[in-house]
């Protein structure tokens, strides 16, 4: 199995209270509470963060994408992960952005990936998210009842750009194009891997199996609550006559890791707290827009759609609740190697997405928590699932032939 | 009022299968639903004792099936669905009456045919906009702070019947089928409007409102916090035959809120 080291880029200076004075985190929090130039320091410490995954043997780095959102500051992972692309060469880049029927044309994103994958000599593996409700519906204005036929459209666009060696007309519905040319195309053949996030819905697992895509259960819930939902997910590759190989399935899964389990909760119990209660802040009047989930999607969630679902986002538990119950794996090096071994195993995935740095913590307990993980978890737990073929990782030039950056100027590599 | 009877209603090949609901008798009147779909209970009720009321669904929406709504592509063919009620129901230019959302439909069809439309009444239609008066937004609040933007008394019986809704909003996994399909039922509308109307309902109403020739009249809620009374005036002032008139202690929903004073201004307005 791999390990991706996965930064949600969250605010960390959100007023202590918060809760009592906003009523969401996200679409409509006013940007008065940022502050820019704190901004300038957090997306540098998080870079260094990612960049100190790869030096920590991460196979991978990963960003994603959010709107109008003060716990995940980056509305564009394309300029995370080109700035990743250059000051990495080993890690794999998982872009889980972007929302396909954000972007108007959508070839934008087939050139964006492209420019990503031969930047980094073929690492990238591209995520192609639906979106949140509140990032596609109500931060990008696109219409619920159809986001879910124009994603698919954009999708094929896409895919085709990237295959097709001559230009070509794409009628569309949703988009028109005379000339469709992808100028650069990207590294890797016949495209680079693709990823779907996801929170459980049907559909997505349908066109998971039908695509041959890696399924990427993004929970904030952690691995004990995904019990029912993966057992869903590969009972209907069973249906859908997929293979039951794990690596099609990712699993993102928040982890505190400290030196000893009796220094966990004082270390990091702030920062969780700050995560769980702040961050999981969410008004349910724009939580989901009528149509974004189809009617069977709607039946099979019917408590988390229609209540209010903080009981299950982890708001209001204490450190004891949200460690037993799996929303954190919390502790020494061991005692979460145990627990991600457990989680690979009953959820079968070949793919973890660990979420090493939580709400507000610091940059040193990340490092830390990041080495530990590296030094004493992924080793011991890389052979799981090492006899099935991973079709869902890129397929990079090898490393002799990946141009080191600054490079080609000696002079200015010197500095 | 006699029960309304209620029937399928095919208007043809590629074209959505609708529920039609009937009743009354005396000069024919087609009634477009809003957000929350047909109800008797209030003003339509009073007017079934004195018109022939049709009373379609829009797909989603009461019998109709949801899935029709993907062969009403665009605003166009919505209007174009309208037409195609009055084809099938076999009406001559019907007084075409529309509340909020079917509204804004009733507005666009008589601006779009104004020949096939005897008159029309429409009751606090969305489709226009105005900056300093924002419409609010029908999809992002919850049912329960959505009330008092419809509504002007929340003690009003309409008020209260439509907050035992609200309760089925919770956390609690222990809703029976009956509620369950009622949440879904709600969504499955919402949804249909919101294929039209998210997430501004604004799509130019206001430069086609010149082509509305035939007698119109605009009902609003003098309380209406959802769009607000002053839309009217852009109505008054662009339609040549309008009449506007407020209604006082009342809300955005005029049939459910004041049923009798809505029913007697449209009657007043048809001569019935």
């Amino acid at each position: 199995m791999k390990f991706t080291w996965f930064h949600l880029m969250p605010y960390r200076w959100l007023p202590a209270d918060f809760r009592q004075r906003y009523h969401s985190v996200w679409v409509d929090l006013p940007n008065a509470l940022y502050d820019p130039e704190k901004g300038h320091d957090l997306y540098n410490e998080y870079l260094d963060a990612l960049e100190y995954a790869e030096q920590c043997g991460f196979d991978a780095i990963a960003v994603n994408e959010h709107h109008q959102n003060a716990y995940g500051m980056m509305p564009s992972p394309n300029i995370m992960a080109a700035t990743l692309a250059r000051r990495t060469s080993k890690a794999m880049l998982l872009v889980l952005g972007n929302s396909i029927v954000c972007y108007n044309p959508p070839t934008r994103i087939a050139e964006e990936f492209a420019m990503l994958d031969v930047i980094s000599g073929g690492r990238l593996i591209a995520g192609f998210p639906v979106g949140t409700s509140m990032d596609i519906n109500y931060c990008s204005g696109q219409n619920p009842a159809t986001v879910r036929d124009k994603y698919r459209e954009g999708h094929d666009l896409i895919m085709k750009a990237w295959q097709t060696r001559e230009p070509f007309a794409f009628n569309g519905k949703y988009t028109k194009l005379r000339y469709v040319n992808l100028w650069p195309r990207p590294i890797q053949q016949p495209h680079p891997p693709v990823w779907i996030p996801g929170l459980g819905s049907i559909e997505t697992w349908d066109f998971c199996a039908q695509h041959d895509y890696n399924y990427s259960y993004l929970s904030f819930s952690g691995y004990k609550r995904a019990q029912n939902m993966m057992k869903g997910y590969w009972e209907r590759r069973a249906a859908l006559r997929a293979d039951d190989n794990p690596h099609s399935a990712a699993f993102f899964q928040q982890v505190c890791i400290t030196e000893t389990d009796a220094e966990c909760e004082k270390l990091w119990w702030p920062h969780v707290n700050y995560f769980f209660n702040n961050c999981l802040h969410l008004y349910p009047g724009t939580s989901e827009a009528p149509g974004y989930r189809t009617e069977a999607s709607l039946r099979a969630g019917v408590v988390a759609q229609f209540g209010n679902t903080t009981q299950n986002m982890g708001i209001d538990k204490t450190w004891k609740q949200l460690v037993n119950e799996g929303y954190i794996l919390a502790g020494s090096a061991e005692t979460v190697r145990q627990q991600v071994e457990e989680l690979a195993k009953t959820l079968r995935v070949g793919h973890v997405l660990l979420g090493c740095h939580i709400g507000s913590a610091p940059a040193d307990l990340v490092a830390n928590s990041t080495r530990l993980a590296g030094e004493q978890i992924l080793p011991k737990l890389r052979h799981i699932y090492s006899d099935y073929e991973d079709r869902w990782w890129p397929k990079a030039l090898p490393a002799s032939r990946r141009v080191k950056p600054g490079a080609t100027v000696p002079a200015a590599a010197a500095r | 009022m006699t029960e309304p009877k209620s029937r399928m209603l095919d208007l043809g090949s590629g074209r959505p299968k609708l529920e039609v609901q009937e009743a009354g008798s005396g000069p024919n009147l087609l009634f477009l639903h809003g957000a929350g779909g047909v109800a008797w209970d209030g003003a339509l009720g009073i007017l079934a004792r004195h018109f022939h009321v049709y009373a379609p669904a829009l797909p989603g929406f009461g019998k109709s099936p949801s899935e029709g709504l993907e062969l009403i592509d665009d605003q166009l063919e919505l209007w174009q669905t309208g037409f195609d009620l009055i084809e099938a129901l076999g009406l001559d230019k019907p007084l075409l009456v529309g509340e909020s959302f079917g509204g804004w439909i009733a507005a666009e069809m008589a601006a779009l045919r104004p020949k096939e439309v005897g008159k029309l009444a429409v009751l606090a239609p969305v489709g226009l906009w105005r900056d300093a008066s924002p419409v609010a937004d029908l999809f992002g609040l919850t049912l329960g702070e959505l009330l008092p933007y419809l509504f002007y008394d929340m003690k009003s019986k309409a008020a209260v019947n439509m907050s035992a809704l609200t309760s089925l909003m919770s956390d609690k996994d222990d809703r029976t089928q009956a509620q369950i399909d009622a949440l879904i039922a709600i969504f499955l509308g919402f949804r249909t409007a919101a294929k039209f109307l998210f997430p501004v309902p604004e799509t130019g109403l206001e430069r086609r409102l010149r082509r509305i020739r035939v007698p119109t009249l605009v009902l609003w809620g003098a309380q209406d916090r959802l769009i607000a009374p002053s839309y009217a005036e852009i109505f008054a002032k662009q339609v040549k035959n309008a009449q506007v008139q407020l209604i006082e202690r009342c809300g955005h929903l005029i049939m459910a809120e004041q049923p009798e004073a809505c029913a007697k201004e449209i009657q007043r307005f048809a001569g019935v």
